[in-house]
């Protein structure tokens, strides 16, 4: 059997100075941002974009559907400063906020410190505590409809012997859904948290208690100022999670009954897809998209600058 | 080759290649098929095939399925591809797909004007064919005009027109002694005192599901507003009238009556829709004010379906001044930006006549639209049939001019079934609403 072999003629390129690292031509010396630039390219064109053309919408009176669009200049802004039912909402979207940020972490808290502790059973209180956050919202607000059934012999009703109509009587909807939306989210606090805590060294610990540090002297001195990241990253996006909270009211009451649940979030929705404002409703998203990047910058400047190293 | 050669073949480079090579085209080949539907695709034996799309809300599926099924044999020709939502998600998504430019060729569509998911308001945006050369919609019936029709075109197909009255229970009826059905209010009213001493809950009412808090009202504004002043839209339309100055007012106090001498379950801001179905369909409850096309709902929720039935809420306490509300049923229409346009609207067109008309009336209890010797009308909208020649006015909504007066009575209703607001404050809201 012959061959024919072709002699590959020499590499024109010279060979790259240095001896070349791991990754080719990338190295060391590379700029950081060329390791993300993949995924980068492929968050602007899906995400960044998308958001930013959709910002135009905000300056129309598009109504979501046909051709007819023109531009409105700044009236959508202006409307909203007058619109009672959207300005009622930001009342109700803080309220939530506020309970939801300081339950879920208070419980995530106290969760956490629980599971962290030598428990036989931690690891798996781990997962059952865990275990609502991967359920999607709007399960959970089904699963909670029944919870909150408002029979007397039914539900959390029937387990307290309650007789309070949860989800139907307006000066109880928002704590019920801040209650639906705490029982979710409390165990994602918590491992949040148990990040924390892991990364406080025992050796502090074994340091306070030899100079009679009490259990709760250690906890105030050792063990919180080194869990201040994890309460910045805590705040933050629960902060966030409760601003732009919407698949569990929505599938909970729909803003209702009357107006008690409507927040930001379902006033946009509603304007959008409801009463067909889609120029309107763009407007309300952005100034719900700047408020909630607002109130984050503030927070997390704040919460930084009282975090120590370890 | 079993799997043991296959683990332990080897491969060259070149056959690797040319195997991913081979994966990729076909998976590239699966995109496209995903990504760019074909719209025609061909039969066993050879014949081309159109593809339509259908998107309908749930209360359609019953008389639907019959119907496609009876459309496809007809016509083998065509595929149609049938999916279905709750009246509360359907508008949503439908709007979504219509703002995006991928519409089905065939979607449902509310009558008149009064939802984002109105005849007009997307029949303005241009996004409904004109079906008005069709055969069946010559026979519109002048008064129900302005639920099909913009301008003087027909965009929307409907099967026939529903009430709005009291689906009854009658064991329950029967058990608390009552002979027959109230003919004013001052009987209703009294009927319902007798049904609660009986110790059954008179009145179910799920207003927990937003479109329920509507139905009482709508029950009683025919008799308190329309009786009195059938012009009463018209009016209102060129701002001489308003839902506080006139019998909306009335509507409103006689509907807070009934909950105030007990008559509603407890809590009716907490119970949904199918609760009050299972309440009256169990005998739990004695009646639910609701429209008829959700009596099949009812029926499947009894273990006997005959034992339900329907009688109009007599709104006024004099019997000649008692009117009701009879709408157009929920429509279907056909995208003007699908690419087979002309196949979409034969559906329509199969719809529109007679026996089909027929067979969709019968499973939603609904009035046909036109009628002959194979109509039938639900035993249960009998009492209804008086009414209809002269008696009768289109839902409310219909003619209401855009789409936040809707939303606004839902809320107004559950704020004052929970005591937060007063009928003063209820009806200022939905008259701010009205003139956006």
């Amino acid at each position: 059997m012959t061959h024919l072999t072709v002699d590959k003629p020499p590499r024109s390129r010279p060979a790259p100075a240095g001896r070349p690292g791991p990754l080719g031509r990338f190295s060391a010396s590379s700029p950081s941002w060329l390791f993300a630039a993949p995924a980068l390219v492929v968050y602007v064109a899906v995400v960044l974009y998308p958001a930013a053309a959709g910002v135009v919408y905000a300056f129309t009176d598009w109504s979501g559907i046909g051709q007819e669009m023109s531009f409105v200049g700044v009236a959508n802004f202006l409307t909203l400063l007058d619109d009672e039912q959207a300005m009622g909402s930001i009342g109700n979207t803080l309220l939530l906020t506020l309970a939801i940020v300081a339950v879920q972490n208070g419980v995530g808290l106290l969760l956490a410190l629980g599971v962290h502790a030598k428990l036989r059973s931690r690891a798996m209180l781990r997962v059952v505590f865990f275990s609502p956050v991967v359920v999607s919202p709007v399960m959970v607000a089904f699963l909670w409809k029944y919870v909150y059934n408002p029979d007397p012999s039914a539900g959390l009703n029937g387990l307290l012997g309650l007789r309070v109509d949860w989800l139907g009587d307006p000066s109880v909807a928002l704590w019920s859904i801040a209650g639906m939306v705490v029982w979710q989210y409390a165990g994602y606090s918590m491992v949040i948290f148990l990040a924390g805590l892991e990364g406080v060294p025992t050796e502090l610990h074994e340091a306070a208690m030899i100079d009679g540090a009490g259990t709760f002297q250690r906890f105030r001195y050792v063990t919180w100022p080194l869990l201040a990241p994890a309460v910045t990253i805590n705040l933050m996006l629960s902060t966030i999670g409760g601003l732009k909270l919407f698949d569990q009211i929505f599938a909970a009451t729909n803003g209702g009954p009357g107006y008690a649940t409507e927040t930001l979030s379902t006033v946009l929705y509603k304007q959008a897809f409801v009463f067909g404002k889609f120029g309107y409703s763009t407007a309300i998203a952005l100034v719900l998209a700047l408020f909630v990047a607002a109130v984050s910058l503030v927070q997390v400047y704040y919460l930084r600058s009282r975090e120590v190293a370890s | 080759m079993t799997m043991t050669d296959l683990r332990n073949a080897r491969m060259s480079r070149a056959q690797f290649f040319r195997m991913m090579g081979g994966l990729a085209a076909a998976a590239a080949a699966t995109t496209a098929c995903s990504t760019r539907p074909q719209t025609t695709a061909s039969t066993g034996d050879g014949q081309a095939v159109t593809e339509l799309k259908f998107v309908g809300v749930a209360d359609q599926k019953a008389p639907m399925d019959g119907l496609l099924t009876a459309y496809q044999q007809a016509q083998p020709s065509v595929r149609l591809t049938a999916s279905y939502a709750p009246t509360d998600q359907v508008q949503t998504s439908l709007r979504t797909q219509l703002g995006a430019g991928n519409a089905p060729d065939l979607h449902v569509v509310y009558p008149g004007s009064g939802s984002a998911m109105s005849m007009s308001q997307i029949a303005e945006a241009g996004l409904l064919a004109d079906l008005s050369a069709q055969a069946w919609a010559a026979t519109i019936p002048t008064g129900f005009k302005p639920a099909f029709q913009l301008d003087g075109k027909t965009y929307m197909y409907s099967a026939g027109s529903s009430v709005i009255g009291a689906v009854y229970n009658k064991k329950v009826f029967e058990q608390a002694g009552v002979q027959e059905p109230p003919a004013t209010w001052s009987e209703f009213l009294a009927l319902c005192g007798k049904l609660k001493k009986a110790g059954v809950t008179p009145i179910a009412l799920g207003a927990q599901t937003p479109w329920v808090t509507q139905l009482i009202t709508y029950a009683l504004v025919p008799s308190t507003v329309y009786a009195k002043d059938p012009t009463f839209d018209d009016k209102q339309l060129a701002g001489q009238a308003s839902f506080a100055e006139s019998g909306w007012r009335q509507a409103m106090e006689m509907y807070l009556e009934l909950q105030k001498r007990g008559f509603f379950n407890d809590n009716p801001n907490g119970t949904t829709f199918e609760q009050q179905t299972s309440m009256v369909a169990t005998g739990k409850a004695a009646m639910a004010i609701q429209v008829s096309a959700v009596l099949p709902d009812f029926r499947k929720a009894a273990s006997a379906p005959d034992d339900l039935s329907m009688f109009p809420v007599p709104g006024a306490d004099d019997a000649a001044s008692v009117w009701i509300p009879a709408g157009v049923v929920v429509g279907l229409g056909v995208s003007a930006k699908s690419r087979n346009v002309e196949q979409a609207k034969a559906f329509v067109d199969f719809l529109g006549r007679q026996e089909n008309i027929n067979a969709w009336a019968k499973a939603i209890a609904a009035i046909p639209l036109t009628q002959d010797a194979g109509s039938t009308v639900d035993p249960a909208v009998q009492s209804f049939l008086p009414f209809t020649k002269d008696r009768a006015v289109p839902f409310m909504d219909q003619r209401w001019p855009n789409a936040e007066v809707q939303p606004v009575h839902f809320a107004v209703v559950q704020e004052l079934l929970a005591g937060k607001a007063t009928v003063d404050e209820a009806l200022k809201k939905m008259d701010e609403a009205y003139r956006k």
